[in-house]
């Protein structure tokens, strides 16, 4: 396995220990299923904006504190990008893989 | 009505892309009861015990208070968003009430988001505000969080704040003052906006 793939393997456990944090604050009812292609944001969405904010914050979070630099997911390129990073947990793992490679190449 | 709300007449509707902010009527007391008795409304204070009482106390709002159901454009009303204690003479006033009572409808919606650029629209362009604020009660994390990442600063606890379900519970303090909304709140809430999906019937 590539150090790539290793790290988006990181990357997405980031992700989706966001989405089990967020599903300890939510009613059963409204629970995300978890998992590679969750759908975020946008069409077929299931999460609200009180929702995505706290995945978005725990996300950066982590990714700060491992890579021990300031990440912004919500900046001027990621609103820019023909496909939303916040589609689903697949285009998000992939977009913050991206930001990684620039600020700590592999 | 004191001398500094007189000016304030009565709410204006407030149109988005994805929301209209419209005034409180009478003849919203049965969706708003129902919302405030959700579980959704599980963190905020103690609500009307009856659709009677819940008119009673929308037509006993105060001139200091602009009062909001929030309705998707084009479609249903989904939620409520006060601003209240309007203070034209220190140039303030509380977010309050803030619910949305219909989550399956803005699933992928900046609803939320919009309401509350709208409001802050009207507090800090249109009023003139210097400062908003607001009480969240401690264990609604996903509100602390959302309202904190808009730009909202932890100011205090007020310790026993609530009395909810028989046991007291601890309010946080938040504040935000006009150049943080226009530096933080503003770029955030255009940021998360541009995410989502347009609304039915919306370009």
């Amino acid at each position: 396995m590539s150090a790539q793939s290793d790290r988006r393997d990181e990357v997405l456990a980031i992700v989706l220990d966001a989405l089990e944090s967020l599903n300890q604050e939510l009613d059963e009812k409204d629970r995300v299923e978890i998992g590679p292609v969750t759908p975020l944001f946008g069409a077929d969405a299931k999460l609200d904006s009180l929702s995505l904010v706290s995945v978005i914050v725990d996300v950066e979070t982590a990714l700060t504190i491992r890579w021990d630099a300031p990440i912004s997911l919500t900046d001027d390129r990621a609103m820019s990008r023909e496909v939303s990073p916040f589609d689903d947990v697949g285009t998000l793992t992939d977009y913050i893989a991206e930001l990684l490679q620039e600020i700590a190449p592999v | 009505m004191t001398e500094h709300t007189a000016v304030l007449g009565s709410a204006p509707e407030l149109t988005g892309r994805f929301v209209v902010l419209r005034p409180l009527a009478a003849g919203d007391a049965e969706i708003t009861y129902g919302w405030r008795h959700s579980a959704r409304a599980r963190h905020l204070n103690a609500s009307a015990g009856s659709v009677e009482d819940q008119r009673r106390w929308i037509v006993g709002r105060p001139g200091s208070e602009f009062n909001y159901v929030i309705a998707l454009v084009n479609g249903p009303d989904i939620g409520m968003l006060s601003l209240i204690n309007i203070d034209l003479a220190n140039l303030r006033a509380e977010s309050a009430r803030f619910l949305i009572g219909d989550e399956a409808a803005t699933q992928g919606t900046p609803a939320a988001v919009e309401a509350m650029k709208l409001l802050y629209e009207l507090a800090f362009d249109r009023l003139g505000l210097e400062r908003i604020y607001g009480t969240i009660e401690e264990r609604n994390h996903l509100m602390i969080k959302w309202q904190k990442y808009l730009g909202m600063k932890e100011e205090g606890r007020l310790r026993r704040h609530y009395l909810m379900d028989g046991e007291f519970v601890d309010a946080l303090a938040l504040g935000l003052l006009a150049d943080e909304y226009r530096k933080v709140s503003l770029p955030r809430m255009k940021a998360l906006m541009s995410l989502g999906r347009a609304p039915v019937g919306g370009a």
